[in-house]
């Protein structure tokens, strides 16, 4: 016993508890299958009984899952994004196109030194981290991603987006608190400076979209922007859509707002001590914040996961079950044949290459063509499906956006941010509202009187 | 038990040290020695410190300024120098002449030539030397290209000190270029040790001849798109405009020269006020401006970067043929007497004192640096300021540490 005891002794906080909740958790699904190959009818009754439990539990594994890769996206397209502004060449060494550098990025920070500084107060030195991330996946609870693809359907979502989102600061005050260095103190105080004030326009811009469509449900207001692109809130709230997306900007703590971790000022703000995984949550945390503020922006003015234009209701009427034997022989047979197809062109235009050169390219080329065809069809059978791929496709243009700036624009001060919040954008938001909330009363007249 | 006199670490609960560690330190380590040293390391309620440097992203070098603020206000700051000293004086004035001189590219490890030229030149006064023409003309114009490269720097730095990424990379292209161009003809990239007492060390060669027109061709358009990220982003402007402002009289007084004194209005640019090498022969402007803030020094850099394009050009048509260096014997023994000799070089005046007792060694060999007096201006400049705004004044004032510390 005494192995263990000093092998458990010497872990860190966060090892000690990733080390008892990952076999509770293995222990648990075990358990389910085991009771599922045991007692099936009875389980399964089970689980019907309490379906929104179980949705609820899988929505939040699935989220909470989701963030890693995105975050792992997200900070690739900003290396590339940001080198090829700057006209480097960017990562190019892991993974094709040096697309994998950020997983390498993942596992550098799980194997360095988790290191604590002398005078930090070490409870709230290793929560600070886990406080950002746990409200950055918090608020990505209620962001629908496609109809049906959504964590919980609240009627107060947007509330609790906001609720959850300004938790973030209190992880990052905690942070900057017990770092026990200046720096990070000046930067968690920037920060609660920034957020908090932030955070004021930030929630008055949406009211105008809110007087609209008079619900908080995000569900509800992504499907009353269905139809054409001309549905989209934005055209009824430009300036709600603009004074939002800066104020958005300011709440993920992205350039020109990034005060917070100003590199040239404060060295690394609130995450200067920070090292080890506990640095990889705040680094996660951020890129997992501007997918949000993406995604919000998107939910909210751009019609969330509707395409720009009604899509023609098709169905190819394929069952696969149908096919039979054929199926099978069209696994065995397609791929090979398909193969030999898009090698054949490299061959006859390229005799001086080896013969596998073309092998691999046309089998390359092959599997191109079937992901293509596969979410082809996905996309025309199912409406989730649909729904994702234009949710994705318009968060990541917001998310380019983020990326973008970075690479264009220089940091603010933090007295010309606090003027631009106070001074300008809430007085906007205000107007923004009187108009929306003005609007609505004339047509409202209007329409009643005639 | 002995225990109660040690204290558990901070790192790991089941380790006792000695001592108490973690609490920070008094700065400075020593009491007071001043009047200024006493007011200055006083805190009032509501202050702290904050160290910046010497090892910090932002201060272009080692250069430490301790902060006292107040929020985010800067209340006073108080420069530390001498991180980078190496007693270039002294150890100038046991070396041989022309040991010298490789001794002062390092102090200006950006232009290294502007550390060069002034130091040769005052040997040549002391020797009574004449240069060749064309010697004069080669120093001209790898000094231009070497000013150019400075400026181009002191612009990207400026706006990644402001937080953007992108215009720093943008002005390396033009610096690597042009450090390319002069590695050719000096075989170094970046402490060229390319002058020579009565002359300069190569002549041009054919790489750099033609790599240059290719640079020329199309350096002015260059340059022109580099600067539209920033002069036209509302941003920088605003971040910098009436930022660290300098009236004339004041910058004089400091001691102020080059593109920071003529940024405040005062057209002195000692290739115009007392003229050395080929420059009478040239035609080109002294850019001022009159604002003196942080925005119009930056601008006139970009100004001088036009004018320096300029005097390249005229000095590629009016090359004279003819010897790069003058003859002289090897052992150098100048007559006993004192010359001063100042260049104006990108971030100023860079001047050398040298007194010579007849031996083969300089007597006593004064280096003045423009960084250094620029940097005394901190205390004028940071009035009632925030702690970005130190590092955007610095990045305007643009200074090199070899030279401050020497």
């Amino acid at each position: 016993m005494t192995v263990v005891a000093r092998t458990w002794n010497r872990l860190t906080l966060p090892g000690k508890v990733v080390f008892t909740v990952v076999p509770l958790l293995v222990v648990l699904a075990v358990a389910l299958v085991v009771a599922l190959a045991l007692f099936g009818e009875a389980v399964l009754e089970i689980l019907g009984a309490n379906l929104p439990i179980v949705r609820f539990a899988v929505a939040a594994t699935a989220i909470l899952l989701m963030t890693i890769p995105t975050a792992f996206l997200i900070i690739y397209m900003e290396m590339k994004g940001i080198a090829l502004m700057n006209l480097r060449i960017g990562p190019d060494r892991v993974g094709p196109f040096g697309s994998l550098l950020s997983v390498v990025h993942g596992l550098k920070v799980l194997m360095k030194e988790d290191f604590t500084p002398t005078g930090a107060d070490p409870t709230v030195f290793t929560l600070a981290p886990v406080v950002v991330y746990l409200s950055a996946v918090m608020a990505l609870l209620v962001i629908p991603f496609g109809p049906g693809l959504f964590g919980v359907d609240m009627n107060i979502a947007l509330l609790y987006f906001f609720a959850v989102g300004g938790l973030t600061v209190v992880g990052l005050l905690m942070g900057g608190w017990a770092s026990f260095n200046k720096y990070s103190l000046l930067g968690g105080l920037r920060s609660a400076a920034q957020i908090i004030s932030y955070e004021i326009p930030l929630t008055l811009s949406v009211v105008g979209v809110l007087i609209l469509a008079g619900t908080m449900s995000l569900n509800q207001l992504v499907q009353n922007q269905a139809g054409w692109f001309t549905d989209w809130y934005i055209w009824q709230q430009p300036l709600g859509a603009l004074i939002f997306f800066i104020a958005a900007t300011a709440e993920a703590n992205r350039t020109p707002f990034d005060l917070t971790e100003a590199d040239s000022e404060i060295v690394a703000g609130f995450a200067t001590e920070y090292s080890g995984m506990r640095f990889g949550f705040f680094f996660f945390a951020e890129y997992v914040n501007v997918f949000i503020v993406s995604a919000l922006m998107v939910t909210l003015f751009f019609g969330g996961w509707n395409a720009p234009f009604p899509f023609p209701a098709t169905s190819l009427e394929l069952d696969p079950a149908s096919l039979g034997i054929g199926l099978l022989l069209l696994i065995a047979i397609v791929p090979v044949v398909a193969t030999l197809v898009f090698a054949a062109p490299f061959w006859l235009l390229r005799p001086a290459w080896p013969a596998w050169y073309g092998l691999v390219i046309g089998f390359v080329l092959f599997n191109l063509v079937a992901v293509a065809a596969v979410v082809g069809w996905a996309y025309v059978s199912f409406d989730w499906v649909a729904g994702l791929v234009w949710f994705l496709v318009k968060t990541y243009f917001f998310v380019f956006v983020f990326v973008w700036m970075r690479g264009t624009l220089p940091r603010v001060r933090i007295d010309q941010l606090m003027n631009f919040a106070w001074k300008w954008l809430m007085e906007l938001a205000f107007i923004n509202i009187f108009i929306t909330a003005g609007a609505i009363l004339v047509i409202d007249a209007l329409s009643s009187g005639s | 038990m002995k225990t109660d006199t040690r204290h558990a670490s901070a790192d790991d609960p089941r380790v006792f040290l000695d001592e108490q560690v973690g609490i920070f330190e008094q700065i400075p380590p020593y009491p007071p020695q001043t009047e200024r040293e006493a007011e200055f390391y006083t805190l009032r309620d509501g202050e702290m410190f904050i160290n910046i440097g010497p090892h910090h992203p932002s201060t272009h070098g080692v250069l430490r300024v301790i902060m006292k603020i107040d929020g985010e206000n800067v209340v006073d700051l108080d420069p530390v120098l001498g991180y980078l000293h190496r007693g270039v004086e002294k150890l100038c004035e046991n070396a041989d002449f022309h040991h010298t001189i490789a001794y002062m590219d390092p102090l200006e490890y950006v232009a290294s030539l502007f550390c060069e030229w002034p130091a040769v030149m005052a040997y040549e006064k002391l020797l009574d030397v004449e240069v060749p023409r064309r010697a004069e003309y080669v120093r001209v114009l790898t000094g231009e290209l070497n000013r150019i490269s400075s400026h181009a720097l002191a612009m990207g730095f400026h706006a990644l000190d402001l937080g953007g990424l992108t215009p720093i990379l943008y002005s390396f292209i033009e610096r690597d270029e042009i450090v390319e161009l002069l590695a050719s003809i000096t075989g170094q990239r970046m402490l060229f040790n390319y002058y020579r007492i009565g002359g300069v060390n190569g002549d041009l060669n054919h790489d750099f001849m033609s790599r240059l027109g290719t640079w020329m061709s199309r350096a002015a358009t260059h340059i022109e798109a580099n600067t539209g990220l920033l002069n036209e982003n509302e941003i920088f402007v605003r971040r910098n405009r009436g930022l660290g402002a300098m009236d004339s009289q004041t910058a004089l007084r400091m001691c102020w020269t080059g593109p920071n004194l003529r940024a405040t209005g005062v057209p002195f640019d000692i290739r115009r006020a007392h003229p050395y090498s080929v420059y009478p022969e040239l035609d080109f402007d002294v850019p001022t401006r009159s604002e003196g803030d942080a925005l119009a020094r930056y601008l006139i850099r970009i100004d001088e970067i036009k004018q320096s394009l300029r005097i390249i050009d005229q000095c590629l048509h009016e090359m004279p043929d003819g010897p790069i260096t003058a003859k002289l014997p090897r052992l150098l023994r100048p007559r006993p007497g004192r010359a001063f000799a100042s260049v104006e070089g990108p971030r100023g005046e860079y001047a050398i004192y040298a007194v010579s007792d007849g031996t083969d060694q300089p007597f006593r060999f004064r280096i003045h640096d423009p960084s250094f007096l620029h940097l005394q201006s901190f205390n004028l400049l940071m009035e009632g300021r925030l702690i970005a705004d130190w590092m955007a004044i610095n990045a305007s004032l643009d200074p090199i540490m070899g030279g401050v510390d020497k």
